[in-house]
């Protein structure tokens, strides 16, 4: 609809909104699980990362600029390959045969700055998304 | 003495008033339907989000919903921006004197 063109930075935020939604419940996972030692797949929780990918925006197909302006979008969860955080506790039922037990290889303290990241970044979204709804409010209101 | 009385002179006709109030082939009408047309696609969407943000989709975040209404909601208003400016002109039209 190429009349209402305010709609495509609408939907590029968007798409931001929902990118900062998913790195949101990454961080969350990562947190929930900072001290699982048995996830699916055997051996301890791995930390996860999001991967963002710029996509086609559907709402610009077929203006002008359609290849330059982008939306975001999560193409992949990745795990972390760092090695497991390992701690002697031989009563451990996941300890080894030396007594260590394999923590998740999960930093809290980095956690908390992917989740203001996300947190910052979902503003920013919205702080664009409201100007575009402004920009479109302000034209509807020329000539009053 | 008698004088012949002339016969008057038909009225010739000052100009023709034609059809008119089409632009390239599209009219206000036209426009404005259009606008509710799409109006109405967005107000449809905007409740398929709601209802499925309700039945616990997950692909549906809040923000979804908001921006469909959002959405909607200016495509509402510039349908009725669109029949006020119509609405205006033919007031101002309808109130020439003569």
């Amino acid at each position: 609809m190429a009349t209402m063109d305010f709609f495509t930075a609408m939907e590029v935020s968007a798409s931001g909104l929902a990118a900062e939604r998913t790195r949101m419940n990454v961080a969350a996972s990562n947190l929930a699980n900072a001290q699982t030692t048995q996830a699916a797949g055997g051996g301890p929780y791995k930390r996860k990362d999001v991967v963002l990918q710029s996509v086609d925006v559907p709402g610009a197909a077929g203006t002008q600029f359609a290849q330059a302006v982008r939306g975001v979008a999560v193409s992949q969860i990745s795990q972390d390959a760092a090695p497991p955080r390992l701690e002697y506790d031989p009563g451990h039922p996941q300890a080894n045969a030396q007594g260590y037990v394999a923590y998740p290889n999960v930093n809290p303290v980095e956690e908390m700055v992917d989740m203001i990241t996300a947190s910052r970044a979902y503003e920013a979204g919205i702080t664009t998304m409201s100007t575009a709804v402004n920009m479109a409010e302000r034209a509807l209101g020329i000539g009053k | 003495m008698s004088t012949s009385i002339a016969p008057l002179a038909p009225i010739a006709p000052i100009g023709t008033i034609e059809q008119g109030g089409k632009v390239d082939g599209k009219d206000l009408a036209e426009s404005f339907s259009k606008a509710l047309a799409d109006a109405r696609g967005l107000e449809d969407r905007a409740s398929e989000a709601a209802q499925s943000f309700a039945s616990g989709d997950p692909s549906m975040g809040i923000h979804e919903v908001v921006i469909a209404a959002e959405k909607a909601n200016i495509a509402v208003r510039y349908a009725t921006t669109l029949k006020n400016k119509a609405v205006e002109a033919y007031r101002e039209l309808m109130n020439t004197q003569v």
